[in-house]
């Protein structure tokens, strides 16, 4: 039963990265690739159908946290308190700027937003990469350490990567390239890798601190019968909002 | 102020800014779904328009409900380990079938309603927003099997220095639970029919020209209104059957905020039930009441609050009731330093979103139902651009 519930937190964490990635990617490239108003409106229209079913997953990570892991869970989100905080406020802004940014017609006001999706973006792809790193040493590293930054930059752009392959899987030609599923596919794992890593490292020690049976039994009765809901839901996403005429549809909600 | 009132500061204000926004959330989407349902049988323009309306409505309110939640969930790591290295084998259960099974559907299907318009098979559709409206309330009773076990922590025993759990079933029927969930719910129904009310009467004082749309929209108010506070109200005392002896004894805070409830509960039921109801087929034509109706749309959010102060401050000193103490489940080690940043980055930040995004829902109620951007047809605003042009 550990094993199990140890492969549903670790199938969690690395799908949020691999899927969460690409917006977070997408995010960070709107300065770059989004010069003008109308080109940030495709990159976040392309992405916008599938924001709230990616971000998700890491809220679950944080529940399953709670509920395999308890002991850890206090050790882990406190032992990285500045670094959480910073990341649940860019993750707040970034929100904030989907949903806010076309609810009001002026220039400046969508400006304003997207710059907050941006900054939010990197704000969390960076900080996830001194997270891991700091995870990685067991809390024990002071908080700005050089290798936590060096993290922090490769995260932020395998996230910018994934991100770019994503709108070239999505709006093929659109920001100057055409992309396979597959390729998206690649960049995915790619963008999974450092926390995949993080994960076999931890495996024993995760192992070791899961909650006792009893609980772990409520939660297999309880939550496992919904995964294949789950999965049928994520899958319905992606079939939907697959790429063909009309990917992107302008305007788009967010 | 200590480091423990300032965590407890922190807990309370960013808790009441989320419930402020999930209150309305619950009222609002069984009344969008059942629009959308009329829309899908009627086919007619009214129906379509009341469901892209305050399906609107409720996706601006959606928005801060989410971003407060996150930092809700986070916060129990934060500033509360305590709480699960005592009891999470117990408490942790009920939170993680919250965030994996009942959000995590509620947000995937979400996302599917808001961008499945015009792509989307209508049924299909229609199913997504009865989805989110289920699994929104699976996530109320999850949370609320949570905080009914701080309030009377059954299904479990004390077993080598922490909670361990012995009977979900018990956390299921907690006597705290069983009143306190049907009470919530009518809170929100009552809440989400009071919305409809306030925002139909502006409209209609207005003189709108969408006269047919706020009439409707003002009679689905008043029913729902009413059916939410009768709930609510009977719920709300019959809980006092699980109440813990002395819960309300100890603390002034609590029981102004209970009794102010109670008090003004009474008198809004008396309003609905008595003035409302029966008036509910000519309200619209009486240009009297509807600066009251408009007036009275604030209090269901400001009874909501004094409820979770009653019910949170009444519990106060206790985390867990007569088990752990609050100042025992703070995390060792938390500095005033690193709680007054973050206090003051979640308040000054989810305070100023809360502001600008009730300022956004009440633009969009005075713009009223024409030109809106959910479910918007493509390009119904964009300038078109030649399919060449990139």
């Amino acid at each position: 039963m550990e094993i199990l519930w140890f492969v549903v937190f670790a199938a969690l964490l690395a799908g949020y990265f691999a899927l969460e990635g690409f917006d977070l990617g997408v995010g960070l490239l709107l300065p770059v690739l989004g010069r003008t108003r109308e080109n940030r409106d495709r990159m976040v229209a392309a992405m916008a159908p599938y924001v709230l079913a990616n971000e998700v997953w890491l809220v679950a990570v944080a529940g399953t946290l709670f509920g395999v892991y308890p002991l850890l869970e206090g050790e882990v989100l406190f032992g990285l308190y500045p670094l959480v905080v910073a990341m649940l406020l860019s993750w707040v802004l970034r929100d904030a700027g989907l949903w806010f940014r076309r609810r009001l017609d002026g220039r400046r006001w969508r400006g304003f937003w997207d710059a907050m999706i941006a900054f939010g973006s990197l704000g969390l792809s960076f900080c996830w990469g001194m997270a891991l790193f700091a995870a990685a040493t067991g809390f024990e590293s002071p908080a700005v350490h050089p290798l936590g930054v060096l993290l922090g930059v490769v995260v932020s752009g395998l996230f910018a990567l994934h991100g770019w392959m994503f709108l070239a899987w999505r709006t093929p030609g659109v920001f100057g390239g055409t992309r396979s599923g597959r390729a998206l596919l690649v960049s995915g794992m790619a963008a999974a890798l450092p926390v995949v890593a993080l994960l076999a490292g931890a495996m024993p020690y995760l192992l070791a601190h899961s909650a006792p049976a009893s609980t772990l039994n409520v939660l297999s009765l309880m939550a496992l019968p919904f995964a294949p809901v789950m999965v049928g839901a994520q899958v319905w996403v992606w079939r939907t909002f697959r790429p063909g005429k009309d990917a992107v549809r302008l305007p788009s909600f967010f | 102020m200590d480091v423990l009132d300032l965590a407890r500061t922190q807990f309370a204000v960013t808790g009441s800014l989320h419930f402020l926004f999930v209150v309305l959330t619950l009222g609002l989407a069984p009344l969008v779904a059942i629009m959308h349902t009329r829309w899908a049988r009627s086919g007619k323009p009214l129906h379509e328009q009341m469901t892209r309306f305050w399906g609107q409505i409720y996706v601006i309110n959606y928005a801060l409900g989410i971003v407060t939640g996150l930092v809700m969930e986070f916060q129990f790591g934060l500033s509360w380990s305590g709480l699960s290295h005592y009891a999470g084998d117990v408490f942790g259960a009920p939170l993680a079938m919250e965030t994996l099974v009942a959000f995590f559907l509620e947000s995937t299907f979400l996302g599917l309603w808001i961008f499945g318009w015009r792509r989307l098979p209508k049924w299909a559709h229609v199913a997504c927003i009865w989805v989110v409206t289920l699994t929104a309330y699976a996530s109320a009773f999850f949370i609320m099997v949570a905080n009914s076990y701080l309030q009377n922590p059954v299904g479990s025993v004390f077993r080598n220095g922490r909670m361990e759990l012995v009977d979900f079933f018990a956390l299921l029927t907690n006597k705290s639970l069983v009143f306190s969930y049907p009470h919530v719910i009518g809170a929100g129904l009552f809440t989400g029919g009071m919305v409809l009310v306030g925002a139909s009467a502006y409209q209609l004082w207005r003189r709108t020209q969408d006269l047919e749309f706020f009439t409707a929209s003002l009679r689905t108010g008043v029913v729902t209104a009413g059916i939410g506070i009768l709930v609510t109200i009977s719920f709300g005392y019959a809980q006092f059957a699980g109440v813990a002896e002395g819960k309300f004894g100890n603390s002034g805070l609590a029981a102004t905020a209970l009794g102010l409830m109670i008090e003004s509960g009474q008198y809004l039921a008396l309003v609905v039930l008595l003035g409302m109801w029966p008036l509910v087929r000519s309200l619209h034509r009486r240009r009297w009441a509807h600066p009251i109706l408009m007036v009275m749309t604030p209090l269901p959010f400001a009874l909501a609050i004094l409820g979770w102060i009653a019910r949170e401050v009444g519990r106060q000193p206790w985390m867990i009731w007569e088990r752990l103490s609050v100042a025992d489940a703070m995390s060792p080690g938390l500095t005033s330093g690193m709680i007054t940043t973050s206090l003051v980055g979640f308040v000054a930040v989810l305070g100023l979103l809360a502001i600008v995004d009730y300022v956004l829902i009440a633009r969009a109620i005075r713009r009223g139902p024409q030109r809106l951007a959910l479910g918007a047809a493509a390009d119904a605003d964009e300038p078109r651009s030649p399919a060449l042009s990139y």
